[in-house]
């Protein structure tokens, strides 16, 4: 398969950014968004065109939460519940041009090319995305009883992978999908109820401070979430809101 | 020849670990304010061991080199993490777990490291719950376990297929209570890239921003090496794509020494190669061993009208399979330890019977399981896999059998330590797969998880306190000093170096080389003819490496292809050094299989009497032979049987 | 247009809250106008705008209800500036993610709802306040028996008047016996007789201050309003808005209070489509019943 690429090339953080167009040829439809990259990468090294593209990947099997492009429009290409190291050509149409642009927010400001610094969702993990407890002294693992249903939906939370799609998929660059997946699989389970309430204030209050927009519930996080993280926890996370904010004593 | 001291307490094994922490020398709290620690890598034995030492007291700079700690590999792991709870009342305890992986390590672990993992395996689960892991759970609201291969006991605890990523956000959540608290330091997008050792003790590390380029000197009483494996070193591996060996390879030159670097593990089950422009490989979980029947065709003929398409799987006849698993091990069968899956595999696929356009693969089929159980069944087990599977290969795994192959998969070798996971260089310490200390040849599924979390967790909380204890008198500890000029000196030299080569080939293309090189010579079977000539080549490359590698860019800026340059250069030295490794070991133990040591049936043949030692390794110096150092393992408690799972 | 130190959820909270309550007055509002479709000749909706006008209670709710829009409107369009501040650079691709086109449009579909809410006060409300001149309407019990002109006519006969006083008194006389006869020639009376309607402000100039109960004419100027068809096509097309604002401002509204469940969301999602329909064609029929009936 060939096809035209569109790259968003910036040397550095200050730098002014443009679009680049790059062809590559003969890439097999087996082959993986990031292995084309590679590919590309490879002959600009090789063929003295251009230093090649910076972009996040690591663990390219879809768990580590590193690759991100916004790849013609969509954070993480055109298929469903999958990241960009699992988005594989053959759901290209030969000979396609393809835009390729790094997450836009205020709050992931751009390093280099495709890379974007994410450490904001960092910054709202360490506002209260924890439960507050050291190392030993915690009573034995079966002395917290979770109901299955309770533990279940506290998974489906906490398997956000913290990509960043929800953020570049909004049309407000909004975090509330991600911060309200870890307030959710806290306030869920019995550990973390315990601190909910600073928790859902600290944490939100941390998001707001750093740019990021707020939610206008057009669920666009949820239809680009790699790991499918429904638009029910941001749900939960403004009941845990209204609960802190309503029993909050002076 | 000085022998090694690994420092194991006294007493009988069951209590040398509980001896330990009631001698164990403490820090006052004022005291702990003062002290400093350095910890590079943020995975499960980084983040956990960061987080306890802050929440302890002491100072915590931890570096990551990507963007945020929750990305490093622990997060990939899927089956779950093994603790000797005993919930489920089928007669688990620590001293099962403790033989189960000393016998899974095929002898060649040490006996009071394991004994003590097995302990605090339990602190850890109860530690994790704590946080807020959500484990999955019984109806009545206990914790709920699955088995694992190499055990007869249920005790592997899980959250779906996600154990790793759920583990290491916990350690990750204590780790960012504590920078909250202002006790950790985080450094993210941070590299390691040497060491700095003043007095014989090691007091920092050199690191280059990889942001900006920058390189920045870090003080510190102690060093925590938690940096994973070096699998990458095989270009092609389950391990993700920025891991890599260069931490430990930087200490292992100023003089810790390198353990077992021959002991790899090699997982079965995984997604094939498809084509030279792959990166990676994907690890299918071994539990579909359980339903999965493996297979490759019988007649040549049926082999090469597979390769060109002309048939389909489906279509050859259930007399023209040959179940080799089966067939060889009429016992265990398609459960065979992974070790045994994966040489399996590849004596199959050297005979010429491998399926796939490179004939690199076999067939995993479920076709007799969704005859028997149906497929809702198989769906309700295995939907996330299959699905996976399919969108990867595009191929629909219920209809045709999927293809997999052995890959790489986890580093037993590494940093020598010792019983307190102190490395030869005083004042650095090694953890988690870093170091080599609790699997021997060979790791069992689901302990990878548990031993990381029990070093960050149990063990160097205890052993780094009880150096530091001597440290206090010391003072704060100085950036500026010779020591310090000169490690950054040499680093800069060595990425001057690289930068001018200016030559006409990638990274990448001596990476792939080097991998190609090292799978075939030093990889699943390996022998000593093909070791020596996996080490000519592997020098030939390295200089070719050093004359031709182009890297573009500039040195002070991000720059990704100068990572895989420095990274790569060390793979170099440390790929010579497996081979000698797996060279001088004259026996077949684990994941390592030496041909010519082989029983009849061609399973591995230990040599107890010659190599039932750790070999750890002293650098001597660029292309110099590195000295041989031997640590005996004594086995007091435990019966050496030889493994046999006919 | 900042409101520091309030979270952004809060704020969303609260134009929630504020959007359901308008939610409720549309209903109110929706059920005064199809008043206007009843073949009585404006007796309940005459009845209805008079409750709406005179009541206390209804006074207070005005209050709350202006304060609720304007805090609706300037709180969105604070939560907009910061999500337009939230993405400094634009994506160069039009965004392919799978959304609603109502949920993307909401300060769009606010801001036309605006635009109508402008125009409906000019028309409308600014004549109730006397900012605007429109159509009056007199209880014909009032005309005919004037308190002060009663008292005045008390005075005349018992010929305490003054002769100013008695030029005045002929003068207003003349002014409302020449309303009355405006009314008995252009037939502006209503069916039950009780009002004079339909009358101009040059009309109602003269008796003003003499006669007392002068109203806002709202049901003629309806009529008349509506007659115009530029301006129902114009009425339409904003209501059009106005659904598309409700269909997803239900539903958000509900989201943004934490009320979601799997069992309930799509009831939710039904009803709110059900709802803005409703509001829609209700607050249509009047117009398009005027357009193509009258």
């Amino acid at each position: 398969m060939n096809f035209t690429l569109k790259i968003w090339r910036q040397e550095n953080a200050k730098a002014k950014g443009r679009f680049e167009t790059y062809k590559v040829e003969n890439i097999s439809s087996d082959c993986s968004f990031l292995e084309m990259l590679d590919i590309l990468n490879e002959s600009l090294i090789s063929n003295k065109i251009a230093h090649p593209v910076c972009f996040d990947n690591d663990c390219r099997e879809g768990i580590c939460g590193m690759c991100g492009l916004y790849i013609n429009g969509r954070p993480h290409g055109n298929d469903d519940g999958v990241t960009t190291c699992q988005l594989h050509m053959r759901k290209f149409k030969d000979g396609e041009t393809i835009w390729i642009e790094p997450w836009r927010a205020k709050a992931f400001p751009v390093i280099r090319d495709l890379v974007v610094d994410r450490t904001a969702y960092d910054k709202i993990i360490q506002a209260g995305g924890y439960v507050s407890v050291s190392t030993g002294g915690v009573p034995d693992a079966n002395s917290i009883l979770v109901s299955k249903d309770k533990a279940d939906k506290a998974m489906d939370a906490a398997e956000c992978i913290g990509c960043g799609a929800c953020v570049a998929a909004c049309k407000n660059a909004s975090a509330m999908l991600f911060v309200s997946a870890k307030v959710s699989h806290l306030a869920l389970l019995p550990q973390g109820k315990v601190e909910a309430a600073n928790r859902v204030q600290k944490m939100v209050e941390k998001m707001d401070e750093l740019g990021f927009g707020n939610c206008t519930n057009t669920y666009a996080c949820e239809a680009e979430c790699p790991k499918l993280i429904k638009r029910s926890n941001i749900a939960r996370l403004n009941r845990e809101w209204i609960c802190a904010r309503v029993g909050k004593e002076k | 020849m000085n022998t090694l001291d690994s420092k194991i307490p006294e007493g009988p094994l069951a209590q040398k670990w509980t001896n330990y922490k009631a001698n164990q020398k403490l820090v006052n709290p004022a005291n702990k304010r003062k002290l400093d620690v350095i910890v590079v890598g943020t995975g499960l034995a980084g983040a956990s061991a960061a987080a306890s030492l802050g929440a302890m007291g002491f100072n915590v700079d931890i570096f990551c080199i990507s963007d945020s700690p929750r990305r490093a590999h622990s997060i990939a792991a899927q089956g779950g993490i093994n603790a000797a709870k005993n919930y489920q009342n089928d007669g688990d305890s620590v001293g099962r777990l403790f033989y189960d992986t000393i016998k899974g390590g095929d002898y060649r672990a040490r006996e009071a490291n394991v004994y003590r993992l097995a302990e605090v395996s339990n602190d850890i689960i109860d530690q994790c719950v704590a946080q807020g892991v959500p484990f999955a759970r019984e109806y009545g609201g206990l914790l709920d376990n699955r088995s694992f291969g190499g055990a007869q006991v249920s005790r592997t605890f899980y959250a779906r297929g996600q154990t790793g990523q759920q583990l290491l956000l916990g350690a990750y959540g204590a780790l960012s209570h504590q920078i909250a608290r202002g006790t950790v330091k985080l450094h993210e997008r941070h590299e390691m890239l040497d060491l700095v050792v003043v007095d014989g003790k090691a007091r920092g590390i050199i690191a280059r921003d990889l942001t900006t380029g920058e390189i920045k000197r870090y003080a510190a009483h102690a060093v925590v090496l938690a940096t994973g494996g070096y699998g990458n070193i095989y270009f092609l591996s389950t391990n993700a794509m920025n891991s890599n060996g260069s931490a430990e390879w930087c200490c292992h030159k100023k003089g810790a020494y390198f353990a077992n670097p021959c002991f790899v593990q090699i997982h079965p089950t995984c997604i094939p190669v498809h084509g030279d422009y792959q990166s990676k490989l994907t690890l299918m979980s071994e539990s579909l061993r359980n339903d999965g029947r493996i297979w490759v065709p019988k007649k040549k003929e049926d082999v090469e009208a597979l390769r060109k398409g002309t048939l389909k799987p489906t279509e050859i006849k259930e007399e023209d399979r040959d179940y080799y698993l089966e067939r060889r091990y009429p016992a265990f069968g398609n459960l065979v330890p992974r070790d045994v899956a994966s040489r399996a595999a590849k004596e199959r696929c050297d005979a010429g019977y491998g399926v796939n356009n490179t004939g690199l693969a076999v067939f995993l089929d479920f076709s007799t399981a969704i005859q028997r159980l149906g497929r809702d069944v198989i769906e309700a087990r295995y939907g996330n896999l299959f699905q996976m599977y399919e969108k990867i290969t595009a191929v629909n795994p219920y209809e045709t059998p999927m293809m997999i192959y052995p890959a790489i998969h986890y580093t037993m070798g590494g940093i020598w330590v010792d019983y307190e996971l102190q490395t030869t260089i005083p004042g650095l310490f090694a953890a988690g797969e870093a170091n080599f200390s609790d699997h021997g040849a060979n790791r069992l599924g689901a302990s990878a998880l548990m031993q990381g979390l029990a070093d960050g967790y149990f063990v160097l909380p205890y052993t780094l306190q009880n150096y530091l204890a001597d440290e206090i008198y010391s003072g704060k500890v100085s950036a500026n000093s010779p020591e310090f000029d000169q490690a950054e000196e040499n680093v800069r030299q060595r990425i001057d170096r690289l930068m001018s080569i200016k030559g006409t080939k990638t990274v990448d293309h001596f990476h792939k080389k080097l991998g190609l090189i090292m799978w075939d010579y030093v990889g699943m079977g390996r022998n000593a003819e093909g070791l020596q000539k996996g080490l000519t080549l592997i020098k030939e490359l390295e200089e070719e490496f050093w004359k031709d590698v182009q890297i573009t860019g500039t040195a002070d800026s991000m720059n990704p292809e100068l990572e895989k340059a420095i990274r790569l250069a060390d793979y170099f030295e440390l790929a010579k050094l497996m081979a000698k490794d797996a060279y001088h070991r004259n026996e077949s133990c684990g994941g390592h299989f030496r041909e010519e040591y082989q029983t009849e049936d061609g399973e591995t043949l230990r040599n107890d009497n010659d190599y039932m030692y750790v070999a750890a390794w002293e650098y001597q110096g660029h292309n110099q032979d590195e000295t041989l150092h031997k640590e005996p393992l004594v086995y007091q408690d435990i019966e050496i049987k030889q493994r046999n799972y006919k | 247009m900042n409101l520091p130190k309030i979270a952004s959820i809060s704020r969303k909270i609260l134009v929630a809250c504020v959007g359901l309550f308008l939610l409720v007055f549309l209903l109110v509002h929706m059920g005064i106008n199809l008043c206007l479709l009843r073949p009585d000749d404006g007796e309940w909706y005459s009845i209805a705008c008079n409750f709406m006008g005179t009541n206390y209670i209804i006074k207070v709710f005005e209050v709350v209800l202006f304060a609720a829009l304007i805090a609706h409107i300037i709180i969105t369009v604070a939560l907009q500036i910061q999500n337009w501040k939230a993405r400094p650079v634009r994506y160069h691709q039009p965004s392919k993610s799978k959304t609603s086109a109502m949920s993307k449009t909401m300060i769009w579909t606010g801001g036309l709802v605006f635009v109508f809410l402008a125009l409906h006060f000019v028309n409308f409300y600014f004549v109730k306040l006397g900012l605007v001149e429109g159509k009056y309407m007199i209880q014909t019990e009032h005309a005919l028996s004037s308190s002060e002109l009663q008292a005045k006519y008390m005075a005349y006969t018992q010929g305490k008047l003054s002769p100013e006083e008695m030029a005045t008194f002929q003068t207003e006389m003349e002014a409302v016996q020449g309303l009355m006869i405006k009314a008995e020639s252009e037939g502006l009376y209503s069916d039950d007789m009780k009002w004079i309607r339909n009358l101009s402000a040059e009309d109602v100039k003269p008796v003003e201050g003499i006669v007392e109960g002068i109203e806002p004419d709202f049901y003629n100027m309806a009529f008349e309003l509506f007659g115009n068809k530029v301006y129902s096509v114009i009425y339409l097309i904003l209501f059009v808005a106005l659904a598309f604002h409700l269909i997803h401002a239900m539903q958000s509204a509900f989201q943004t209070l934490g009320l979601n469940h799997n069992k309930y969301n799509k009831f939710i999602e039904g009803f709110s489509w059900v709802y803005a329909i409703i509001i829609a064609l209700g607050f249509a029929a009047v117009p398009v019943y005027i357009m193509f009936f009258v």
